[in-house]
This record gives structure tokens, sequence and C-alpha cells, in this order.
């Protein structure tokens, strides 16, 4: 409250102020007989033209500075992928051209303005066109802007028409998180609909399974609320809570009837569920990512609910994440974590952004702690509340080392959906027999 | 309308300032309400700013604005955070630089500057101002619920903006953002109708349209963009709408709320993106447009020197108009949709570069051995040029559909569409107020404050945009509630910090601004009538508002808009109104 009225007075005594203030600038305009607002004096023109000058030089300083301290990548350092790298030189290419024109343009801008400043004496140059000129400058940007719109989209058909099917990878992504999904050594992802996600399938992969597990799950809850239902009714059918309330429980029994015919009408299979749904079985669902250095992915992105974007910085790959549809990009990383890690860049950055992080750890009393680079994948689409924090760790690594972790995390961590269990290697060895 | 002008009917307060129907009035009327705005605008930057500079601190000041709920023990709540930044978004695009520019600036001088004695329909252009009106009030309304404002940024993507369940903001106040919208395009698609009609009707004798100043071109161009493209919001809105309220699907397919699958099935959320981005581009120019015939019109004026390719100006807005509209998609690189047409939208979009690239240099050139005078409003000119230019290259990376794949959704966006759409914009604005304030207020604003006012702006804000772009090329997601949860950015955080700074020191320095503005209505000196010794009509009104604008006839126009430092002149201004010389050339 304090506070409030603090500000309040500060403000209005600012405003006081400036009201004076304002009052003896009038008073001592007046005796120095300039009441004029509009006309700017010589003096006033000569300091506007040379603040012109001071402030481009700032104004260039200031971005040299940050290019010098941050770099193109600012802290990216090279692309870990295949496609990444062309990107970069794209990007660099763009730069070339960009900044010098930019440089140029403000300079003229601002030299002009402080060149033909404002004198009783001189006059201005009518000029008020010239064809060749503006030819000149319509003809050059469309020079530039050719070679930036081919070098541009050659790049990005290089990148999405590439019809190589890599290793493929489900990411799923809900408010807030991610969930992986391998397709196996069939390399083929199981068939899911969001009609059987539930909180022990989390993706709503197809399974006899899974589809009775719904089932299950759908006529408990249609049994209890018709329990409930009943229980509120008196003797002569009368209803005992208020109507909008049962209203939104007969409303919710409905959805729940519905979404049962759905499945039973375009999912269930009866008989044949297991064959055809059995390219889910070598799949894998986990909570991190593991990729194979210089193996080619294809990633299949689905989201539960808003629209996501996963983005792999380092990786210059992102692509939404869109209820209602799968969208998909290619990628293949060419550099190890560890690698990564051992880069001399790498060290120095993360020798500062330990400085950087402990030191706010130390002065919001939280224990220190050693950060390594570790790659990233997160959320560029605003998604709510949890935006900020929907991180999946990303690891980068040798074939050995890959299954050697999914040998004990597809096991450990996973999340069991399909009727028989198999481990990782199990359906390797069932695969080769 | 014919006005009988020596008819002066007197006048009620209410008829003469409130439901006035005369266009300088209504024009005043805008400019109040979008000054109104801007303010709540900015406060709610430096708002979250604050979050975003510091990240541990808490401040007293954010819980005795925002209240307990938005900001509990001065901690923002993430949800507040993103509230803040959808209201900021929307109000600074449609209310202030939308609404409050073209609403004010085309109401003021379209009549003025064609030689008109008011609007086509002065009662429908009454509507447009008090539907804006409304509109404004409901949007800000919006911040009083407990439940907080929209949330989901100001494009409110569906299925985000759809569901309470998804973030609060999606519930009330995104209804009230929804009715807003709603109110807001009638009242610009009022507006829009009534400055075609005008600029196409009622120009004076012999205001042929290639003697028309390139303020009213702009204001022209803007208003169509307005009508063809606002009507599709529209359309999105009411799906929107529909798909909160009525249980339909457009926009909202195979979704899993807590709560089960819901019954939503065949829609698209692209759906809603295609709609609204058809408006969304256009938008940009909407307001581009306006700051950018403002800025022709005072560059010339105050370079004492005819604009530099008068006809290459029209022609290369009439082409950014029309090229506005073939380049929504570069918003939607990275939907998943058709990479044929990432490869068609980059195309149309970089093409924009050449009329934009034209008009830079036009400008450079009118400067070119000019005679400048730095008045305030050429200053903010200078500036707004400058943006101009810095935030047009950054364009350039973003339109490439293979480059976006690196940027899109970073803070390089972020800092590329605040110096090119915002700055520019915002800059030219002022350049209006500055430059017309005579004409509208009869009273002179203080120039030295004009002086620094300009100064603290552009330097802060290239200081709060430019270390954005680098934020984005280490891959900072924009939106962001902290950036703390990820170490890979804490080598952001002092350039955050930075940025921050100046993000307050750009906010308080507007104060300047407002105190020379209020102070000048009620104690600034009087104006003279031509203070710029400008050429167009509007100066050779009388200093006092008349309904009908001249007393008398309306003068008749003999020549282009822009002869100054003319040869064989005596003054280094030709007024329109002044018929050619036995064999002067035109132009």
């Amino acid at each position: 409250m304090e506070g409030k009225f603090v500000i309040i007075i500060a403000v209005a005594l600012f405003f006081i102020a400036l009201v004076q203030l304002m009052k003896i600038y009038d008073l001592a305009a007046k005796v120095r007989g300039n009441k004029s607002q509009e006309k700017v004096t010589r003096g006033e023109n000569m300091l506007m033209a040379n603040l012109m000058l001071v402030f481009m030089v700032f104004f260039f300083g200031f971005i040299i500075w940050l290019i010098i301290k941050y770099g193109a990548n600012a802290g990216l350092y090279k692309a870990a992928s295949e496609h990444g790298e062309k990107l970069d030189w794209l990007l660099m290419i763009n730069w070339y051209i960009i900044l010098p024109v930019f440089f140029l343009t403000n300079s003229l801008l601002f030299i002009f303005s402080w060149r033909y400043y404002h004198r009783e004496e001189r006059k201005a140059l009518y000029y008020p066109h010239n064809n060749k000129l503006e030819f000149v400058w319509t003809i050059l940007p469309l020079i530039a802007l050719t070679i930036i719109i081919v070098f541009g989209i050659r790049t990005w058909n290089d990148i999405m028409y590439n019809k190589e099917k890599g290793q493929v990878v489900e990411v799923y992504a809900y408010q807030f998180g991610w969930l992986v999904r391998y397709a196996g050594v069939d390399n083929q992802l199981g068939e899911a609909n969001y009609k059987l996600v539930s909180s022990t399938n989390p993706l709503g992969v197809i399974t006899d399974k899974s589809i009775n597990d719904t089932y299950e799950e759908i006529d408990t809850k249609v049994l209890s609320i018709d329990q409930e239902l009943k229980e509120n009714r008196n003797a002569n059918g009368d209803l005992l809570i208020p109507k909008s309330k049962a209203d939104k429980k007969l409303e919710e029994l409905e959805r729940l009837k519905r979404r049962k015919y759905r499945i039973e009408a375009a999912i269930d299979k009866g008989e044949s569920n297991l064959i055809t749904y059995s390219s889910s079985d070598d799949d894998v669902i986990v909570q991190e990512l593991h990729l194979v250095k210089d193996q080619p992915y294809t990633f299949i992105f689905r989201s539960k609910d808003v629209i996501h974007c996963p983005w792999l910085p380092h990786f210059r790959a992102q692509i939404n994440s869109v209820p209602g549809m799968e969208t998909s990009f290619k990628l293949t990383p060419t550099i190890t974590t560890k690698e990564m890690r051992m880069m001399p860049e790498v060290q120095e950055h993360y020798k500062n952004i330990n400085e950087i992080h402990n030191e706010r750890k130390r002065r919001i009393g939280e224990e220190e702690e050693k950060v390594l680079f570790d790659y990233v994948l997160l959320c560029n689409k605003i998604c709510g509340a949890g935006h900020s924090n929907m991180q999946l760790k990303v690891i980068v690594e040798t074939q050995e080392e890959f299954e050697n972790w999914i040998e004990n995390n597809g096991d450990k961590k996973r999340l069991t959906f399909s009727g028989k269990e198999v481990s990782w290697s199990e359906t390797k060895e069932q695969a080769s027999l | 309308m014919a006005h009988d002008t020596h008819h002066h009917h007197k006048e009620s307060f209410f008829t003469k300032y409130i439901f006035s129907q005369d266009h300088k009035m209504i024009g005043k009327q805008y400019l109040l309400t979008a000054i109104f705005m801007g303010a709540i605008g900015i406060t709610l930057s430096a708002l979250f700013r604050m979050k975003l500079g510091w990240p541990d601190t808490q401040f007293s000041i954010l819980e005795s604005v925002l209240g307990s709920d938005a900001a509990p023990d001065g901690m923002l709540d993430s949800n507040w955070y993103l509230g803040l930044v959808t209201l900021h978004g929307t109000i600074m695009v449609f209310f202030v630089l939308t609404g409050g520019l073209s609403g004010t600036f085309s109401n003021l001088l379209i009549p003025l500057q064609v030689g008109a004695r008011d609007m086509a329909s002065g009662l429908l252009n009454m509507i447009a101002y008090w539907l804006f009106f409304l509109s404004s009030v409901l949007m800000a309304a919006s911040l009083f619920i407990e439940t907080g404002p929209a949330m989901a940024g100001w494009t409110v993507y569906p299925p985000l903006s759809v569901l309470e369940e998804f973030q609060p903001g999606s519930g009330l106040g995104m209804t009230l953002w929804l009715l807003s919208m709603t109110v807001f395009i009638a009242s610009s698609l009022l507006g829009g109708i009534n400055y075609i009609v005008t600029i196409l009707n009622l120009r004076t004798k012999g205001m042929s349209m290639t003697r028309l100043p390139l303020t009213i071109w702009a204001f022209f161009i803007t208003a169509i963009l307005g009508v063809l493209s606002f009507p599709v919001l529209l359309s999105a809105a009411v799906l929107l709408l529909m798909d909160r309220g009525f249980g339909t699907s457009f926009y909202m397919s195979d979704i899993v709320t807590s709560s089960g699958a819901l019954d939503a099935t065949g829609g698209s959320p692209i759906l809603y993106e295609h709609l609204f981005w058809f408006l969304g581009h256009p938008e940009v120019y909407i307001i581009l447009l306006p700051a950018l015939g403002m800025t022709s019109e005072i560059i010339s004026t105050c370079s004492r020197k005819p604009i530099f390719g008068y006809r290459a100006m029209i022609g290369s807005m009439l082409a950014i108009g029309f090229l506005s509209f073939i380049v929504w998609g570069h918003h939607m690189f990275l939907t998943g949709m058709n990479p044929f047409l990432g490869g068609v939208f980059t195309f149309t979009t970089l093409l924009i570069a050449v009329p934009s690239a034209i008009k830079a240099f036009n400008y450079i050139t009118t400067i070119w051995k000019g005679n400048v005078m730095m008045t305030p409003a050429m200053l903010f000119c200078i500036g707004s040029v400058s943006t101009f230019i810095s935030g047009g290259v950054t364009g350039i990376i973003l339109a490439d559909s293979a480059l976006d794949i690196s940027q899109h959704d970073t803070y390089f966006v972020v800092g590329h569409f605040h110096i090119v759409m915002g700055m520019t914009a915002i800059l030219g604005m002022f350049a209006g107020i500055y430059h017309w304030f005579p004409k509208m207020y009869g009273k002179s604003m203080n120039k030295r404050m004009g002086m620094v006012h300009f100064w603290v702006t552009i330097v802060t804000g290239y200081g709060v945009f430019l270390p954005m772009h680098f934020l984005g090329e280490g891959g900072l997601p924009r939106r962001y509630y902290e950036n703390t949860n990820f170490p890979m950015f804490d080598h952001f955080l002092d350039l955050n910090i930075l940025i921050s700074v100046f993000a307050t020191i750009g906010v308080l320095s507007q104060l300047i601004f407002f105190f020379n503005f209020f102070y000048s209505i009620f104690r600034g000196p009087k104006a003279s009538l031509n203070p710029w010794n400008a050429n167009t009509l509007e100066w050779t009104t009388p200093l006092e508002h008349v309904h009908g604008n001249w007393i008398g006839e309306i003068p008749t126009v003999y020549r282009w808009p822009y002869d100054y430092s003319k040869p064989g002149k005596e003054n280094d201004f030709v007024p329109q109104t002044v018929p050619l010389d036995d064999n002067e050339e035109e132009h």
C-alpha cells in the first residue's frame, strides 16, 4: 500500500516539476524574444544534424559489438546435422548480402541528414525524379533477391523433398512434455488413435489390449455415472440435483457412448486386431531422445492437445506439432554429445555458462551444480503456462551406446501398452530368426 | 455532403465533443483513444520485461499494479505473463497502429487534403469511432477479470484459445477478446469504406489522382487492404466463437483433454492460421503504409524538396499492397504445409523487398541536397526510415523458407517485426502527431521536448530490439516466461537485463510526450496558419475548426503538392492552390 502511495506521489511530483520547468522555459523564451515553437533555429538544426552522425556511430558500434560478442550463432556453435550445415552456409550468404546494404543505406540516410541541414542561405535542389536512377535501384535489389531466392528455394527443396526414409522416431507433444516412440526393428510405428489415449496408453497406440482396456474404462465410467444419476432421483423419478448438473452428466454419458461406438466402428477389427496392429509390437516408448551419429532419421510429430513446436536449435530443425495431423522432419545428426563437449569453443563457452549459472544459483540460494553441454528439444509455439519449460533431453551417441541404453531403458522405463511384453533385444532376436 | 458553410449552427457539448460527426473531431477522438490504449500497451510490455530481465526478483510494483492473482508476492504468474504478452500485441497492433494510426490521420487528413467539406458519410464515421471505442473498452476490460485476459498470443491460435482447460485465459478473457475484435472489425470496415468513397468522389476541382499527396494515396491503399482482408478475420473469429460455444469443430480434431478424448473431428487448426494470416499479413501494411505515407509528406516538406519519384512511390505502394495478399504463407512455413507452397511464398515474399527498396532509396534521395529543417516531426521521419531499412533487411532472412527453419518463432522474429513494423509505424505516428498537431489543436507542441523525446525513443527502441536478433540467433524461443530452465541460455542473462533497462527507460520517456501533448493542448502557444510552409490544402483552412473546413468556397487545385524549391519561384514552396504560370511545367 505504501509502495503505491509513493509511486503516485512520485509521478505527481514529476509532472509538477515538468510543468514548472515548462513555465520557466516559456518565460526564458519570452525574455529572449523567441516565442515560436515552430521555427527550428539554426543552432538547433546544427545540433540535431550533428547528433545524427553521433547516433550513427553509436548505432553501428552497438551492432558491431553485438556481432563480435555473440557471433553469427550466438552460442549454438556449428550445426550438428547434415542439413544444418547447408542452412548455416545459406544464412552466411544472406548476411554477406544484407549487412553491406544495411550499413550503406543507413549511413547514406544519416550522413545526408547531417550534411544537408537547414541554413537560410541555402536552397534545396529541385529534383523530382530521374527514371534512370530509379531503374537502377529497381534492378539492383532484383538481382540481389534473385540470388537469395534461388539459393533459398534450392536449399528448402533439398531439405524438404528428401525422399529417403530414415530410422522412424515419433515425438509426441502434450501439455507440457514430450514422449518418444522408436519404431523398432520393423522401422514401422504401430498405428495410434487419440480415442485410445489413457494413462496407461499415453500415445493412444492401437493394440488388442488397449482397445479392450478402453472399453473397460468407458464401461466403468458409464456405470458410475448411471449409478450417480439413479441415486439422485427420488421415488417419483424427479431429480435431486440441479438440472444443469444433471445435464452435464448426461452429456458426459453420451460422449462416452459415442466414443465407444466409434472405436467399435472404426478401430476395432475384432479377432484380427492382433495381426492388423502388430507393427506396434516392437515399438519402444521412452522419455529421452537418443540418436545415433550419422544415422538418418525420419521424425513423426503428433500432438495430444494444442499446437506445439519441437525445436532442436543445435540441429537447426523445427516443425509444428499439430493435433489432428502428422508432421514430419528428416534429420541426420553428425556430432555426438561427447564430441560436442570436447570442442574447444563449447568448453570455453560452458566455462562461462557455469560461472553465470552458479552465480545465479548462489544468489537465489540454490545448490550449485556443474552444467555440461547437452542437446535439447524445446517447445517453440505458445502452448500455455508450462511453455517455457517443455524440454526433452537429446543425446547423440554411437550405435553401441544407443543399443546399450535402449536395452536398459527400453525395459525399465518402458510404458507397456501391448499384450505381450517384449524388450528391445528380444524383438531383435525374433526378427532375425 | 454539401454543407452550407455560412449557416453555422450552434452545437451542444454532446454533438461537438462526444457524438460529433465532424471528421476533425473524430480524428482527435481516435487519437486520444489510441494514446490511452498505447499507454496501456507499452506499460504491459514494461511489466513483462521486468520478469524477463530479472527472473528471480520480486517486484512489489507488479503486485500493486496487476493484483495478487497475477503477481503473487511480486512474482509474475506464468499464465498472466502470457496474458500480458497477448494483450500487448493485440493492443499495439490493432488498437494503436490500426485504429489509432489510420483512424486518426485518415479522418483528419483525407477531407482536408483532398479538399472536401467532410467525410462522405459523417454518420458512419461517427459510428465507426464509437465501435472502436466500445471495442477498446472491451479489450481493456479483459485485464480486470479474475481468470485474466486472452493468453494464447495475439494470434490466438486454436485449440489453445478454445478450451479454458488449456489455459485460464481461454475462458471469459478469450470471449471478450473475440467480442472486442468483432466490434473492432466492424468499426474498421465502416471507416475504410468511408475513406475510399471520400477519396474517390469528394476531391476538389483540379485534384486529380496524380495530384494527391502521398499521405492520401497511402490511406487509400490502406483502406482497400483493410476492406478486403478484415472480413476474413471476422469469419475466422466467428468460427472460433462457434467452436468455443456451439460445439462445432472447424479448428479442432483429435484432441484429448484430461477428461478424455473430445468429440471434435475433421477440423484443422491450420485452417484458422490460413484465415488469420490472410488478414495478418496485409495487416502489417495496413499499419505500415499510413506511416510511410506521412513520412513521405513530412520528409518532402521539411527537406524543402519534392519527394523523389512521386509516381514510383505510388507504384511501389500499390505493388506492396497487391503483394501483401499473396504472402501470408510465410508465417506458416513450419506448419507442415506442402513444401511446394513454401517455395511459392518465399518467392512472393521476397519480391516485396523490391518496392520497399525503391521507397527507401527514394526517401534518401529526397533528403539528398535538401535543406532539412530538423523539426521533431522530421526527426521522427528520419528515424522511421532508418527502422524501415534495418527491420526490412532482416525480413529477407525470415522470408526465406529454408532459413525460417532455424529462425521461426525465435527472438529474431520479435526483433525483426518490432523494428520494421512496430518502430517504423510508431515513429511515423509520432511524426504525424508533431507535424499536424497545429492543425488538430491550433497550438504548437514544445519543440525541444519533441527533440528529446525523439532521441530517447530511437536510442531505447534500437537498444531493445537489436539485441533480440542475437537472442534469436542463439535459439531462444519467444513467449518464454523465463529462460532459466535451460542453462544453454544463461549467457543471455545480462543481455536480457540490458534489453529490460532500455525498455523501462523507453517506456518512461514516453511521459515526456504525454506531458508535451496534453500541456500543449491547453497551454501551448498559438500556432500559425501554415507553420511548416507546406503546400497541401489542409494549411489553407482556418486555425479555429469550422464545420465544413473552409469558410466560403473550397479552393481549387492547380498543381501537385510537392513544388518545393522550384526554380524560378520566389518562395521555396508553392501551395497547390497557386495556378501554374503561363509556360510552367507541372513537374
